[in-house]
């Protein structure tokens, strides 16, 4: 009770200090066109020329349950659904938001059952979304979108869209959005429970209420949930839940971080790495993501926190780097730390998702490759590019903290719009095995799914749109022959739009 | 004596117009019976600034619509701010990072974006009358 007393008084009267003034904002705007207008217009011409960005339109439609049609065999030991999560409401009346990452959530879910698959998409019934639902426009603004005479926003959580990532919690599913809190949702039909209070049936009660926690938290193979939420001050939220999603330890890392973005961490089985990329968010640019810039001085830093205890123990400096996502850490018995990281060398990604929503073409863009780091004991830092253009990172569930030797990802081969290949490196042995989808596709996310819970057995599943039948797929390979292509092929009769992260929960 | 009475009627005439009127808030949605609601009234932005209110007022909470009233005030600028104290600990509960998790709210329905309400929106008049304002609880 003292210590979160003392985390309290330490950042207590930030409220009154957060994100940034905006008493002239209104009266500006009065006078300003409506970009978001302007917006809609812009992709509503491109997309008469370019039939890719159908992935990027969004939709304002739900998805009933519809059975897909299979070609190959569907493994009969993959017995649960698929959950993905992402961003799909862009547009309302003639306004469209600027960034990709601005969307409404919805959650789609592939459902394995009786040997075949099923499909059905929701999108989370958040309080803002239920509000410019019944209002048939938007209320408020976004991160970088400004809607003209927007409400005002009391808390990050009048404007939580839920849209990031989807994890199972205790029978229940959560849908993450990496500045509020965790929304639940039923398993069984995609309907939004509730705000999670993140520290119910705790201690902490209402302390925790409204905390902004990531959209990638590392669940470890005892079911611990392990997390961070980054708050406006630069200082990070540290949290441990118990499998039953109940918060066991919580605290607050002080840090001097003020990139405005922290999208992802990892853990080993001994510490939680917190890496802060070298971005800088400009306070004199308008909009959140806009404005935020890669500082080409500035290391990433890497905070090396003990679990036990959630302290600080050491910190890492590494040459200047930008990454949203990691896939995974792990310790020797010497203290040296490995992980890798979807490393770019700039922040370029961040706003091609502001050209995207435009519809415009990008004209150079940043890849991020998979590098590989490892931190010594002696404070020393090595890094090795092991891969070319890969994003997405994901590895076997039971190898989270620890050694391992796969890593799957997504890049691009033929083109330079969104993703195409899947890879499967092998990072042991240096081997890479990939399946390019083409130009055709715009591909997502992949994830391994492995009935007997061991690394390099079982599948790799993830969803594709094909742009020219307007379809998407859900793909299913061998992890050990990828190469080969899926074993298995199942179509929607429509698409849906490019989502996130997602996870398999399996049939017990 | 004529001349007394009248000095006496023109000054609680002087007082009755200067000193009697009452600002008024009408607090909507309330969530729950639970705990009170605790309102302070400032005079003028100096003193809300300075965090030094006039007066404050408690309420039993009542679920739905209840009503604060601040008398015997005169003429000038105020504004009023509460919040529900749910756990009867005459403190604004917040989370870790000192974001209210207890309802609260302004005179003038004010509200903040991305921090605390404005002096500017939340002020109010009274000019020789009565005065009434609303706000609804930002939970």
């Amino acid at each position: 009770m003292e210590r979160r007393q003392a985390l309290k008084s330490l950042v207590v009267g930030a409220a009154t200090t957060m994100l940034p003034a905006t008493e002239s904002l209104a009266a500006f705007l009065q006078q300003e066109t409506d970009s978001l207008a302007e917006n809609k217009v812009l992709f509503d011409k491109a997309l008469l020329n370019n039939p890719n960005l159908i992935g990027f339109q969004g939709t304002h439609q739900e998805f009933s349950k519809t059975r897909l049609t299979i070609e190959g065999t569907i493994p009969k030991n993959i017995k649960g659904s698929f959950y993905r999560n992402g961003a799909a409401l862009f547009e309302r009346g003639q306004q469209r938001y600027q960034h990709l990452f601005e969307g409404d959530g919805m959650i789609q879910d592939f459902h394995f059952e009786n040997g075949e698959i099923y499909h059905q998409g929701k999108f989370v019934k958040t309080r803002k979304y239920q509000q410019e639902q019944q209002a048939g426009k938007f209320l408020y603004s976004g991160p970088d979108s400004k809607v003209i005479n927007g409400l005002p926003v009391s808390t990050p959580e009048a404007i939580n869209t839920a849209n990031t990532n989807i994890i199972p919690v205790n029978g229940e599913l959560w849908a993450l959005w990496e500045a509020g809190s965790p929304v639940s949702i039923s398993k069984k039909d995609l309907s939004t429970l509730e705000y999670v209070n993140l520290g119910r049936n705790s201690d902490y009660g209402n302390t925790l209420k409204g905390m902004a926690f990531s959209a990638h938290p590392k669940i470890e193979a005892n079911g611990d949930i392990w997390n961070f939420g980054l708050s406006h001050t630069g200082h990070i939220v540290l949290y441990q839940l118990n499998a039953n999603g109940v918060t066991r330890n919580v605290n607050l890392i002080k840090t001097s971080y003020r990139g405005g973005m922290l999208h992802d961490f990892l853990i080993t089985h001994k510490h939680i790495l917190l890496i802060l990329p070298s971005l800088e968010k400009n306070n004199t640019t308008s909009g959140f993501f806009n404005a935020i810039e890669f500082n080409d001085q500035l290391p990433m830093q890497v905070l090396v926190v003990d679990k036990a205890t959630l302290a600080l123990k050491k910190r890492f400096d590494l040459p200047p780097g930008f990454a949203f996502h990691y896939g995974n850490a792990w310790e020797e018995s010497d203290g040296s730390i490995h992980f890798d990281a979807s490393l770019y060398s700039s922040v370029d990604v961040l706003h091609h998702m502001n050209t995207l929503m435009k519809g415009l073409n990008p004209t150079s863009l940043s890849t991020a490759k998979t590098t590989l780091f490892t931190l010594k004991p002696n404070g020393t830092v090595q890094h090795d590019y092991i891969g070319e253009n890969s994003e997405f990172p994901r590895i076997n569930n039971e190898k989270v903290g620890l050694r391992n030797h796969e890593l799957y990802t997504i890049g691009s081969t033929e083109t330079m719009l969104w993703n195409d290949t899947v890879s499967n490196y092998h990072i042991s042995n240096g081997k890479i095995q990939q399946y390019v989808y083409g130009k055709d596709f715009l591909v997502e996310e992949h994830i391994a799914v492995s009935p007997t819970n061991k690394e390099g057995e079982g599948y790799l599943i993830g969803t594709a749109l094909h742009v020219p039948s307007k379809r998407t797929c859900l793909n299913i390979f061998d992890v050990k022959a990828l190469s080969n292509g899926p074993v298995c092929r199942a179509w929607l009769p429509y698409h849906i739009p490019l989502g996130f992260h997602g996870n398999f929960v399996a049939t017990t | 004596m004529k001349i007394k009475l009248t000095i006496a009627t023109a000054l609680l005439t002087l007082t009755s117009s200067v000193f009697s009127h009452s600002l008024q808030l009408e607090i909507r949605e309330v969530k729950s019976n639970q705990g009170k609601i605790l309102a302070q009234l400032f005079n003028g932005e100096s003193n809300y600034q300075t965090n030094n209110p006039m007066m404050a007022q408690q309420t039993m909470a009542k679920e739905g619509t209840l009503i604060v009233t601040f008398s015997n005030l005169e003429n000038g600028e105020y504004a009023i701010r509460y919040f529900h104290d749910e756990n009867n600990d005459n403190q604004l509960a917040t989370n870790l990072i000192g974001i209210p998790t207890e309802g609260y709210g302004y005179s003038n329905n004010a509200k903040g974006n991305f921090g605390p309400a404005k002096y500017q929106d939340m002020k109010v008049s009274i000019v020789d009358s009565d005065v009434t304002t609303h706000s609804t609880v930002i939970y």
